[in-house]
């Protein structure tokens, strides 16, 4: 952290308290997608840019097979955590 | 670290009211946020562009391989929002059959 910027928190009040709060929360939730989108980014270029990449341009194969990827790991996701909720009524 | 431009010096006079507290607190973590959803993006690039690119390390980067590491920059970049654009419209179409909140508006 920057030392020359010592904030002092004392000094919000009450509205401000709270504009943070719900501010830090928004951000907490976009660095969460952000994350998931940076695993499932990994895990999909490996299954959809298998060739010799010749253009720094996506083509169209790429953007539907990053799509359908996405889909698909959604559909593990629920088909996983349905299959469990199943095992766990046996 | 100022790798996209993050510029303190705004920050340099102690903040006094709440406002400029409020203020400060909000660039700061945008500063941080940016930062880390960098540096992970960076790190993820040269993983998998130097995978890619570079099969065989030479004693220097040849042409063709900096040429390649270029187009593969930009093309897991253009990877990344696509990524992101279907993630984040299936996850607000499943939160909306759930009756829950819309994300569709949200960009990265």
């Amino acid at each position: 952290m920057d030392p020359q910027t010592q904030l002092d928190i004392a000094k919000l009040n009450d509205g401000d308290r709270k504009e943070l709060t719900q501010y830090l929360a928004n951000e907490a939730q976009k660095s969460n997608i952000q994350q998931t989108v940076h695993g499932l980014a990994d895990i999909c270029w490996k299954k959809c840019i298998t060739g010799k990449i010749s253009s720094g341009r996506l083509d169209q194969p790429e953007e539907a097979c990053a799509q359908n990827c996405v889909e698909r790991w959604m559909d593990t996701n629920f088909a996983v955590l349905k299959h469990l909720e199943n095992l766990r009524g046996q | 670290m100022a790798l996209f431009g993050s510029d303190n010096s705004a920050a340099s006079s102690s903040p006094s009211t709440s406002q400029e507290v409020k203020d400060s607190l909000i660039r700061q973590v945008q500063q941080e946020a940016a930062m880390s959803n960098a540096r992970s993006l960076i790190g993820k690039v040269n993983e998998h562009c130097f995978e890619a690119c570079v099969p065989t390390p030479g004693s220097s980067l040849s042409t063709k391989e900096s040429t390649c590491l270029s187009q593969c920059m930009e093309k897991y970049i253009g990877f990344w929002n696509a990524t992101s654009r279907a993630y984040i419209s299936r996850v607000s179409k499943e939160s909306k059959k759930a009756g829950g909140a819309d994300l569709s508006g949200l960009s990265l």
